[in-house]
């Protein structure tokens, strides 16, 4: 053995030693979908991804319900470190008859654990992946089966109620719509909503939506109560939400009967937007000196704000030592892990006390459009011209020719 | 028939304004570049590239009753999960791109760590949550979810990784 190739052993066993004790295997798509049809015979291919980029052996095998009717075109075969993926297919060939609803199989590949190597690196375990097959047999006459997805509320205030509906029945259904009704947390209905009409033919699935503007609810937990009416038939189906954000909003803070060097009194109002009582709430003000520092930090007492309603939270400050001017300072309304902070100014004279900073807008977000200024000016133009022609034509020239 | 010329000029500027409003409503209609029609990937990190439009408009269906709006000035990257999508793109006034179909394969990876003898991290290496069941020899001993990218130790000699319901 020359020197060149003792290195490259010493390599390739220290490769091995240090290689990491991982397996990793894949497959695509986790799942596959077929309608029956009596005597169905289709083939299903799947890739099977070697992530790791090793050398595998690889067993596929059916199990489950309708393993009977599957037959796998490559039981066994060997991956090699370059092969990325395989592309596999199996065959299914149905019954004439299966009982209505979901069957499914599933199709096992397992990669054998990898005994017998050079190195203490390998995983005795053995690890296999799925691909799932579902096969949904049509329920007799017509059939319904329908979800309910509560999208927003967006910035106007509008909430969507989007129902997927599939028809899972032999026979399309002809008229297809909901009622959904609003409920609060006190079982309050608030508002009755109807959706779209739609007609679905047999396996296919639509969206029915019904739009709700929330804006002038109060926030909080409420209740959707949705009655897909399909046919003859009916469904029904509850989603909970909520409208706004549990929110605690101060309102004003005001410091009355004030002197310098004395305790001060911070009366802080704060009002609860939510539609339930929010309990065990404080406040937490922070007011800091001309260079930044943290000068004073003063706590209440906690609270428990009833729902929709304002409460006056008390807190002290001994201004013992503190000269007048104008301080920065933070506010944090806490409660419930959540809280709330407003950045002010207070501004601190012989007799009084003012808080600056209460109040401020919230800038709407727009749309970016930018890039498309450009082309509004070239079709702004365009147009423009057309009609300085059309003018020109039909209101002089043509006038004046026809004069002559 | 005095006026025929009149006439032939009239029809000419009526034709003409016609074809360049034709022409600038084409000009105007925002274009879809990729992902091509009936894209199959089973990568989730999508590219959309589109030209003449700021919003993008993803949905479960073709008639877009509940589309995911994203406003985007330029080509932009969408994360997606497993599934099909019906997308286009929206420009000035209101002009929409057609309507192209995309598929997000579901992919189903199980990566397997050896933490110690016999104890190992299973990890979700895929796109779907994952139900995962563990054997000792040919007992079933145990049955975990793993969500997207999270790992768990647990022991065991074989694991099955399937996507979940």
């Amino acid at each position: 053995m020359n020197n060149k190739t003792a290195f490259l052993a010493v390599f390739g066993i220290l490769a091995l030693l240090l290689a990491p004790n991982v397996l990793a295997l894949g497959i695509s798509p986790g799942r596959t979908t077929v309608d029956f049809t009596p005597g169905l015979e289709r083939t299903v291919s799947f890739s099977i991804v070697n992530s790791e980029n090793k050398d595998m052996n690889i067993v596929v095998a059916a199990q489950g319900e309708l393993k009977d009717y599957i037959t796998i075109n490559d039981k066994s075969f060997s991956m090699s470190s370059e092969e990325g993926s395989r592309q596999v297919t199996y065959t299914i060939r149905l019954p004439k008859e299966l009982s209505p609803g979901l069957h499914t199989a599933e199709i096992v590949v397992l990669q054998l654990p990898e005994e017998g190597k050079l190195s203490e690196a390998y995983i005795g375990a053995a690890l296999a992946v799925v691909t799932q097959l579902h096969v949904n047999v049509p329920y007799p006459g017509k059939y319904a089966e329908a979800s309910l997805n509560v999208i927003g509320p967006e910035s106007d205030g509008k909430i969507s109620f989007v129902m997927p509906v599939l028809s899972r029945g032999e026979f399309d259904l002809v008229n297809v719509r909901a009622t959904i009704d609003i409920y609060t947390s006190l079982n309050k209905k608030v508002a009755t909503l109807n959706t779209n009409e739609v007609s679905i033919p047999s396996r296919k699935r639509k969206e029915i939506v019904a739009v709700w503007d929330s804006s002038k609810a109060p926030p909080g937990p409420y209740r959707a109560v949705a009655t897909l009416l399909y046919d003859e038939k009916s469904l029904t189906l509850e989603k909970d939400f909520e409208v706004g954000e549990k929110r605690l909003k101060i309102e004003k803070i005001e410091v009355n009967d004030f002197s310098l060097g004395d305790i001060a009194k911070f009366e802080m109002l704060v009002e609860n937007t939510w539609s339930e009582a929010v309990r065990g709430v404080y406040s937490e003000m922070n007011i800091y000196n001309k260079d930044k520092k943290l000068m004073a930090e003063f706590k209440s007492p906690t609270y428990d704000i009833d729902p929709l309603s304002k409460t006056l939270m008390v807190s002290f400050w001994d201004t013992a030592g503190v000269k007048e001017g104008t301080y920065d300072s933070t506010v944090y309304l806490r409660y419930g892990g959540k809280s709330e902070k407003e950045d002010l100014k207070i501004e601190v004279r012989e007799n009084e006390i003012n808080v600056i900073g209460l109040g401020y807008a919230i800038s709407e977000r727009r749309a970016p459009r930018g890039e498309n200024n450009g082309l509004v000016t070239i079709l702004v133009i365009a147009i423009v011209i057309l009609v300085m022609i059309n003018l020109l034509w039909f209101l002089f020239l043509r006038r004046k020719i026809k004069s002559r | 028939m005095k006026h025929k010329h009149v006439f032939a000029i009239d029809i000419v500027l009526i034709a003409g304004t016609l074809l360049v409003l034709a022409g600038l409503i084409g000009y105007s209609r925002p274009l879809v570049i990729a992902p091509l029609p009936g894209f199959v990937t089973a990568d989730t990190s999508v590219l959309f590239e589109f030209e003449k439009a700021g919003l993008i408009l993803i949905d479960d269906n073709p008639d877009f009753t509940s589309p995911d709006r994203i406003y985007a000035e330029d080509n932009l990257v969408i994360n997606l999960k497993p599934g099909v999508y019906y997308w286009k793109v929206q420009g000035i006034a209101g002009t929409e791109s057609e309507i192209r179909e995309l598929t997000i394969l579901s992919e189903v990876n199980l990566k397997l760590k050896q933490v110690s003898e016999g104890m190992y991290e299973v990890v979700n290496a895929g796109n779907v949550e994952l139900d995962v069941e563990v054997y000792d020899d040919k007992e079933i001993v145990g049955n975990i979810v793993l969500g997207i990218d999270e790992s768990k130790e647990v022991s065991g000699t074989k694991f099955i990784g399937s996507q979940k319901d």
